[in-house]
């Protein structure tokens, strides 16, 4: 028995040893960019080694949390490779001079300090937060009342559901190019007659309300259906005690509906606010932020309907400063992780009450 | 026991699929910016003009037929980012061998990372190459040249001589007989004139501005780019003249194109003969016989030409450039991408490009000329050395798209007028140059 574990023992100290050695070696060719081909099967057959050599190591008090490693270890290498190396490098990307192809130098904090300078970047940001005030009113108000509609005994529901959830199906770039065409061509028809010349994309003003109107129109028969869900959990009987005291379909929807309803609008509200926050596509197919605004902090702004995600997107890619557009990007990050703390907050907190 | 080898099992096929992503990984993440093939009989080319891709992928036939060498022809356009892609694969370790480059901070951008090409044959074939420090890195494929395009039949009708309009008063003079006579010419309006932000920007705020900084001048005249790359400022008087020009194509151009139209509306309605000018170069020849080859030919198939954007009195040229270049990655597989350019600029291939691509060669050897409607009125400028050069290309990146654009849209929908133009152009460009 003794001579069988130290046989194991050696077998595991020898794998875990070759195993490393062959992930240091790997990663080196990595690195000094060899052409080596071998270097990708061997940092793979280091890295089975290397678990191998755990698995088998002999010990008993270890066992567990060995295993516990292994199974854990796909999921922790995927998150680390896809979220938190390219975190820290966005973060590190941010405080350089970076172009996207090479750096050459670090600036510290210039590009924060330069982004508030910046009059566009701070209309980008008020214009954000107003569209997400919009939308989380409307979209909610407009959802909710399609699922009532939904929820009805009305002939061909099921039809309606499908349809008022089907422009959340399109994709938003397509949407965009899609209502670009109708305010363009169709639209300006109807507002000839009134006067108005020009198609309601060539105004600022009315190009928000726009783009505001697009992405309710999208977005609200997602959030129909998640009120659909919550309207069809309110239980019967609570539904028909309430009709045998007399209450009317209004006295109803306000004192038992909404309020047995109120974790769904909780989600709602907080699915709308962080969606609306990351609005790009149809910003982008739609107007692409143009739009002016002819005086804010004295000076003359082209980019009248720009919203955070995009101004981020055309600061580092058509303007090239990379590093500027990482460093608005590291600042957008911070704004949502707040707001999704808050939810996170909030919603426990329901969840306790309740 | 048996346990334990089934959780070995389970364990090793874990181990493999997580090893299978962490191979796949490895193999381009780190090693930055290799290129894709290391196989020398493929080279791979991001071509930036969509509207050739068949022609492209014709001469690579024909060149692996000739040479055995495989070129895998990548064509991107119509809004596509290119340089924004072109990053994307720097990163991940999958560059093209030729790609496009067309600005001058593009070509700095890269800056090291490009063969110089100045031994070919073909650079001492051509006045059309990109150098700079790091030699000749741009290997030019076509001329395009900015005016304003005319047609040729409507102006003759009207009794207008196009020669004759070489200063802002007789252009105006000649818009207004335009305009007199719409119903009997059959057009809907003098000018297609579009200041579209979102799509057409590039229209406004690079090539009808490319002649404020360059019409009438000597190629190598620098003076208002310069100027312009010193912190964003503007010659007043000259831009006053030119806010002159482009209010009359506001007052003269067609209201349901000017503000929210697109491009094929504005070529289409040329090519149908309703409009007698328009503000679009000479690359509409090929939308012209192409995309709207019908509408074109119901028109008769019109003669075209152009004239200068004549805002002050004396400018008479036109702008001509290869609009952008190849360049070769220098890390990639040079010798055989060199040999392919070499090859299109040789007599062969010279005859696709030209006759089926609708290119301006810019090579002096070449002898064949373009069916493009606009070739014409091109070679007669360029042989009468009537061009001026494409500074707009100097001028710093997101200028048109997110700032001057719209600046000219404004104008267009009448939120500004000729001196609020002139002063916000100068407003907003110093704002872009600031940041």
């Amino acid at each position: 028995m003794a001579e069988n574990s130290k046989n194991t023992k050696l077998l595991s100290v020898v794998l875990l040893v070759a195993g490393i050695a062959g992930l240091v070696i790997a990663l080196y060719l990595d690195f000094t960019r060899s052409s080596a081909a071998f270097r990708g099967p061997l940092l793979v057959i280091g890295a089975i080694a290397a678990l191998m050599g755990l698995y088998f190591y002999p010990t008993v008090e270890h066992h567990r949390s060995i295993i516990n490693f292994i199974f854990l270890f796909p999921l922790l290498f995927a998150f680390a490779v896809t979220v938190i190396i390219p975190l820290i490098l966005g973060i590190f990307y941010s405080f350089t001079d970076w172009n996207g192809i090479r750096l050459t130098s670090f600036v510290g904090f210039g590009n924060y300090v330069s982004m508030f300078k910046d009059p566009a970047f701070i209309w980008s940001i008020l214009l954000t937060f107003l569209f997400v005030v919009f939308n989380m009113v409307l979209i909610n108000i407009v959802g909710f009342l399609l699922a009532l509609l939904c929820t009805s005994k009305m002939r061909g529901v099921n039809f309606f559901r499908a349809s008022y959830f089907l422009p959340n199906l399109i994709g938003g770039i397509v949407l965009g190019y899609i209502w670009q065409f109708v305010f363009n061509n169709v639209l300006i028809q109807v507002t000839a007659k009134w006067g108005m010349v020009n198609s309601v994309l060539a105004n600022t003003k009315t190009a928000f309300a726009a783009i505001i109107v697009v992405y309710v129109w999208q977005y609200a028969g997602y959030i129909m259906l998640i009120y659909v869900t919550g309207l069809t959990t309110v239980p019967k009987d609570v539904l028909e005690a309430s009709s045998i005291d007399g209450a009317d379909a209004l006295t109803t929807l306000f004192r038992i509906k909404i309020p047995m309803i109120a974790a769904t609008i909780t989600i709602c509200t907080f699915l709308t606010l962080t969606s609306a926050f990351k609005q790009f596509d149809v910003n982008m197919a739609l107007t692409n932020g143009s739009g002016s605004v002819a005086d804010f902090m004295g000076s003359y702004l082209t980019n009248g309907t720009q919203m955070i995600a995009l101004n981020i997107y055309n600061t580092a890619i058509t303007k090239n400063a990379y590093a500027l557009g990482q460093a608005k990007a590291v600042f957008f990050f911070i704004v949502l992780a707040c707001v999704s703390i808050l939810q996170v907050r909030i919603s426990n907190k329901k969840e306790v009450e309740m | 026991m048996k346990k334990k080898i089934v959780s070995t099992l389970l364990a090793a096929a874990m181990v493999l699929s997580l090893a299978a992503c962490g191979g796949g990984s490895s193999d381009g993440g780190s090693s930055g910016g290799g290129s894709s093939s290391s196989d020398p009989n493929t080279i791979r080319l991001v071509n930036g003009k969509i509207e050739v891709d068949a022609q492209l992928k014709k001469l690579a036939e024909m060149y692996k037929e000739e040479t055995g060498v495989t070129v895998e022809i990548e064509s991107m356009g119509g809004g596509v980012d290119i340089q924004g892609t072109i990053k994307g694969y720097y990163q991940a370790g999958n560059m093209p061998d030729i790609f496009v480059n067309a600005l001058e901070p593009e070509f700095a951008n890269w800056k090291g990372l490009l063969a110089d090409m100045s031994d070919e044959k073909w650079a001492s074939d051509t006045d059309g190459a990109y150098i700079n420090e790091d030699g000749t890195v741009g290997f030019p494929y076509s001329t395009e040249g900015i005016g304003l395009a005319y047609n040729t039949e409507i102006l003759k009708k009207a009794g207008i001589d196009p020669t004759k309009l070489t200063g802002p008063a007789a252009i105006e003079e000649a818009f207004k007989t335009l305009d007199s006579k719409k119903g009997e010419l059959g057009i809907d309006a003098v000018v297609g004139y579009c200041a579209e932000p979102k799509d057409l920007y590039w229209s406004t705020g690079q090539h009808l501005f490319a002649n404020y900084l360059d019409a009438g001048l000597a190629r190598d005249d620098t003076t208002y780019i310069d100027k312009l790359n010193d912190g964003g400022k503007l010659d007043e008087k000259r831009l006053t003249d030119f806010a002159k020009f482009v209010d009359m194509l506001n007052r003269y151009s067609d209201p349901a194109l000017l503000v929210s139209g697109t491009y094929d509306q504005q070529i289409l309605n040329f090519a149908s003969g309703k409009y007698a000018f328009v503000t679009q170069g000479s690359w509409v020849g090929a939308t012209m016989t192409t995309d709207d080859k019908d509408a074109y030919e119901a028109a008769g198939s019109f003669e075209v030409g152009m004239i200068p954007y004549a805002f002050e009195d004396g400018i008479d040229t036109i702008l001509t450039n290869s609009p952008s270049w190849w360049s070769v990655y220098s890390e990639g597989n040079v010798d055989a991408a060199k040999a392919f350019l070499q090859w299109l600029s040789e007599d062969k291939a010279q005859k696709v490009l030209v006759e089926e691509a609708g290119f301006i060669s810019p090579f002096k050897s070449c002898t064949y000329i373009a069916p493009d409607p606009f070739a014409k009125a091109m070679v007669d400028y360029i042989s009468n050395e009537k061009t001026s050069s494409w500074h707009w290309l100097n001028m710093k990146e997101g200028y048109a798209m997110n700032y001057t654009g719209q600046v000219f849209a404004d104008f267009a929908a009448g939120n500004l007028d000729v001196d609020g133009f002139v002063k916000t152009m100068q407003q907003v460009s110093e704002a872009c140059y600031a940041n």
